[in-house]
């Protein structure tokens, strides 16, 4: 897809997405939309300058297997602390673990940091280029593997190429 | 009271209880790493399950759609803070918790 074609793409989905939160948050008052055009407008000028599109296009198969394995994952990482917490003798057995990323700069690997921070037994200490300090709860725990899934899923989501050389 | 109704009661029950369990942990864990992990993760689930109890007995969709985004800011919020904490942490160079250092 070219740049010109993935710009208009970008503007029109955004646009949508910006004048349905609009609606949600006017709950759907007529009167408002003078001001709500005007800032629709705005907002999607500003997330084109904040975030130019790319080129590639977000897949929607990607962006639903995403959304099933981040709830269901958020149930296992709130059940494990919960069982942490609870637990007469906690039996953390925590640790540091430095991991070399397969996503490129950008979008993909910020949003591997917040993701792992908030999935089970990961917490997100430092990115830097392509490292990413982990702080995990139980450094016996399979981490890297783990790490690896979720960048799998996140590069189908976003279109992005891993670099498997890493 | 609906089924509906009753399932969104359950869900904000099972909600706070998250939160209760998460705030233990805060109390409980040994270091400022492992307390973020309480933190973010009760947070997550905790709050998730707030707003799907709430989405149940929302009037509309314009509620629904509120609901779910103050989820979605929250999550980004909680991710962000816990990331910055932890890097500052250890840039001062506090050392983790280790089992056996004694609790």
């Amino acid at each position: 897809m070219n740049i010109r074609r993935a710009t208009v793409r970008a503007v029109l989905w955004r646009g949508v997405l910006f004048a349905l939160l609009w609606w949600a948050l006017t709950d759907g008052r007529p009167g408002s939309w003078g001001v709500g055009g005007v800032s629709v407008a705005l907002a999607t000028a500003a997330s084109l300058a904040l975030l130019p599109p790319v080129g590639t296009c977000v897949s929607r198969i990607g962006l639903v297997r995403f959304l099933v394995f981040f709830f269901v994952q958020s149930l296992r990482g709130g059940v494990q602390v919960a069982a942490f917490a609870l637990r007469p003798r906690p039996g953390l057995r925590p640790g540091f673990h430095d991991i070399a990323l397969r996503l490129p700069a950008g979008l993909g690997r910020i949003l591997l940091a917040n993701t792992l921070s908030l999935l089970p037994g990961t917490l997100s200490v430092e990115l830097d280029g392509d490292r990413l300090c982990l702080h995990v709860l139980d450094e016996t725990a399979p981490t890297e593997r783990e790490v690896r899934v979720v960048e799998d899923r996140l590069a189908h989501m976003l279109g992005l190429e891993l670099d498997t050389t890493a | 009271m609906s089924l509906a109704e009753l399932l969104g009661d359950a869900l904000l029950v099972a909600g706070a209880a998250f939160f209760f369990a998460g705030t233990v942990g805060l109390l409980r864990f040994p270091d400022v790493y492992t307390r973020l992990h309480a933190l973010a993760k009760a947070d997550n689930l905790g709050l998730g399950l707030i707003v799907l109890g709430l989405l149940l007995h929302a009037p509309g969709w314009a509620t629904g759609i509120k609901l779910v985004l103050i989820w979605l800011l929250a999550l980004a919020a909680s991710a962000t803070v816990g990331f910055l904490i932890a890097r500052r942490a250890r840039r001062h160079g506090i050392a983790p918790w280790r089992a056996g250092d004694g609790e």
